[in-house]
């Protein structure tokens, strides 16, 4: 059985990392992620946590540190922010490419400001990470334990980015549940790495990397090796999922996606991280009142469950996408992947695009229960067939 | 859903206070949030956090706009911070406030409790921390949380002799709170006009200032060099303090070798 403890977001990533025994963390403290490095510092400090602890001079580092460790085996753990994840974009790219399963906490912070949206990850976007976006500090402690179960899967070997907003889960104290070190364990067993990069092993590994790098081979085989490896995951994270349900009675949707009250609805928003919390509030209010328009919270950016869209977008006739990030000169980054899913579809519902959140900007129920109203009137043909907001 | 405003001034604990609160709460059953809104805050600057209490898990992720209850840490802060603001109809204000709620120049259909937090801070801590003084007016005045529950998580989060003070301001604040009055007879005083509010002026952020005895001042500029806020310039060789750039936070005092800098409490 697990205990239950008042925590802000930053110590519950914290205990995922713990929990889940990390043998290497390396990072570089930056607002709002500093936290989590300090709670973590001091489990090391105080011998709760056996792990090398690497202080390092930037998040260059952080990540190339992390990578060399899970080279050589080690269950390797980072955390950052904002511009400190636009300072790792670098090596990310070589950590995904040698297939080094590291997790990393991203705590998110705006590209442009103090403040939260999630510009800092979407920058990261083809950096060839797996991306799991949590709502509450609960899930943040979940999905990093299931992060590393997911990364190390042999038909997976990616890094593993779980995120949270910063902020406002960061440093807002709320009941979370530890689970026991003991449930731990049995759900996640030590990391063995099939071809770590030892002495001794390294005409193996050499072989390895070759095949993965498509040294003498088809140049681009090792992006196709990736691309398969993260259709591979979608399936994965469904199985963590489930299997973290079973040893721990919580899950998340279905890994990729939850649904939250779609049963009979004509419509349906998307949201991601701390907007889908608030979002259940104005779904309850709004149901409450008659409206039939539900919440599907998208859990897992990448790899994207195009499959889940196609299969949701066929049960209603509009679907509005809140996007906490824009790609500036073209769009709403979910709603163009969502309305791209949606393409196949013989019937294709109506699908509208709100930005919300960027720099932090509050996000309250009433404005998501605005978004709903306009989503209900493009459900009933009014209105026109596309449209992008601001928030 | 019981929501909770806290106002107060960077290093008066207010972050803290929710945050304790958040726990005593969960002690007794109560699903909590405990949200601080960071910024760009230092000592002295109004700060705000909230509270949310609730009987199952809280979805809610934006921030208190309509609170039922507002906690007040300092007595000098509704001068320039609108702390009634969006304050439900018949809501709760508890107030460090060393005189009667009357003259709080509070006003409105409200009911407000008031405690010399300050003075219970000084007597069981030396310092004008007010959080768990505030804590304690506010376990009596809301009658949401019990002063065990409050007593047990005080101790878990500073064990050893810090946690027994604070203990004694918790539990003084729990006995002298006045019980709350309506104020819905009494003229609310004029907040200032909003340029003032973002003027350099933090003379409102002191609880003590710094007095000069010119006569024993020999001009060594040490309070001139420590001073953060560049508050004193030397006039013929003497320190002079400008009290519109000065937060009171007597390093000036403490660098003087001479004992010519005097702190003294400022009235209210």
């Amino acid at each position: 059985m697990g205990r239950w403890e008042v925590m802000v977001g930053n110590k519950a990533i914290a205990y995922a990392a713990k929990l889940a025994r990390v043998q290497f963390i390396s990072a570089y403290p930056i607002t709002p992620q500093t936290s989590v490095v300090e709670y973590l510092a001091e489990m090391v400090a105080s011998g709760e946590l056996d792990a090398e602890f690497v202080n390092v001079e930037g998040e260059l580092t952080a990540q190339t540190a992390a990578l060399g460790a899970s080279a050589a085996g080690a269950r390797a753990f980072t955390a950052t922010s904002g511009p400190g994840l636009l300072y790792m974009h670098h090596p990310m790219h070589a950590t995904s490419g040698g297939r080094f399963p590291v997790v990393m906490a991203v705590i998110h912070r705006s590209v442009k400001g103090m403040q939260p949206d999630h510009s800092d990850m979407m920058a990261q976007r083809d950096t060839g990470w797996i991306m799991l976006e949590c709502e509450n500090s609960q899930e943040l402690l979940d999905t990093g334990i299931m992060a590393f179960k997911i990364a190390e899967d042999e038909r997976v070997r990616l890094p593993t980015i779980f995120a949270g907003d910063g902020y406002i889960l960061s440093y807002t104290a709320e009941p979370v549940e530890i689970p026991s070190q003991e449930d731990v364990d049995a759900f996640l067993p030590p990391y063995r790495s099939s071809y770590p990069l030892l002495p001794g092993l390294a005409e193996e590994a050499r072989r390895v990397q070759m095949e993965q790098w498509g040294i003498g081979q088809d140049p681009q085989l090792r992006w196709r090796r990736q691309q398969e490896a993260m259709e591979a995951a979608k399936m994965v994270i469904m199985e963590v999922n489930e299997e973290f349900y079973k040893w721990f009675g919580r899950r998340y949707g279905n890994g990729l996606v939850e649904e939250y009250r779609c049963d009979d609805v004509e419509a349906f928003i998307v949201a991601m991280g701390t907007i889908a919390s608030t979002a259940r509030t104005a779904i309850d209010r709004l149901q409450a009142k008659g409206r039939r328009i539900g919440l599907v919270k998208l859990k897992s950016f990448r790899p994207f469950p195009s499959e889940e869209f196609r299969r949701l977008g066929a049960m209603v006739r509009a679907i509005g996408v809140i996007d906490r990030n824009i790609s500036l000169g073209s769009g709403g980054i979910t709603f163009q992947e969502i309305r791209s899913s949606l393409y196949d579809l013989e019937e294709r519902p109506r699908i509208l695009g709100f930005h919300a959140g960027l720099s932090g900007k509050e996000v309250r129920v009433g404005d998501i229960e605005m978004i709903c109203e306009k989503t209900l009137r493009a459900a009933k043909g009014e209105g026109p067939p596309s449209l992008v907001e601001w928030i | 859903m019981i929501e909770v405003r806290f106002h107060g001034r960077g290093g008066q604990g207010a972050v803290t206070a929710v945050r304790i609160l958040a726990s005593a709460l969960y002690l007794e059953g109560k699903y909590t949030q405990a949200i601080p809104m960071y910024g760009t805050e230092r000592r002295g600057a109004p700060v705000v956090a909230f509270l949310r209490i609730g009987e199952s898990r809280i979805n809610e992720r934006d921030l208190v706009h309509n609170p039922d209850i507002v906690v007040v840490l300092d007595p000098l802060l509704s001068r320039t911070v609108p702390v009634t603001e969006g304050l439900k109809e018949g809501g709760l204000i508890v107030m460090n406030f060393p005189k009667p709620g009357t003259e709080a120049g509070i006003g409105g259909r409200f009911m407000l409790a008031t405690v010399d937090a300050t003075g219970i801070a000084l007597e069981a801590l030396g310092r004008p921390i007010t959080n768990t003084a505030m804590l304690g007016a506010f376990a009596k005045a809301s009658g949401l949380v019990s002063l065990e529950s409050l007593e047990k998580t005080l101790l878990e989060h500073w064990p050893g002799r810090l946690g027994e003070m604070n203990l004694r301001a918790l539990r003084t604040a729990y006995e002298r709170v006045t019980p709350p009055v309506d104020v819905s007879g009494i003229q609310a005083q004029e907040k200032r006009p909003r340029e003032e509010i973002f003027s350099k002026d933090v003379s409102s952020w002191r609880i003590f200032k710094p007095q000069l005895d010119e006569d024993r001042c020999v001009g060594c500029r040490r309070c001139y060099i420590y001073c953060p806020e560049v508050a004193i310039s030397m006039i013929q060789g003497k320190a002079r303090v400008d009290y519109s750039s000065c937060k009171g936070c007597g390093i000036c005092g403490e660098e003087c070798p001479t004992g010519a800098i005097s702190m003294v409490q400022e009235a209210l």
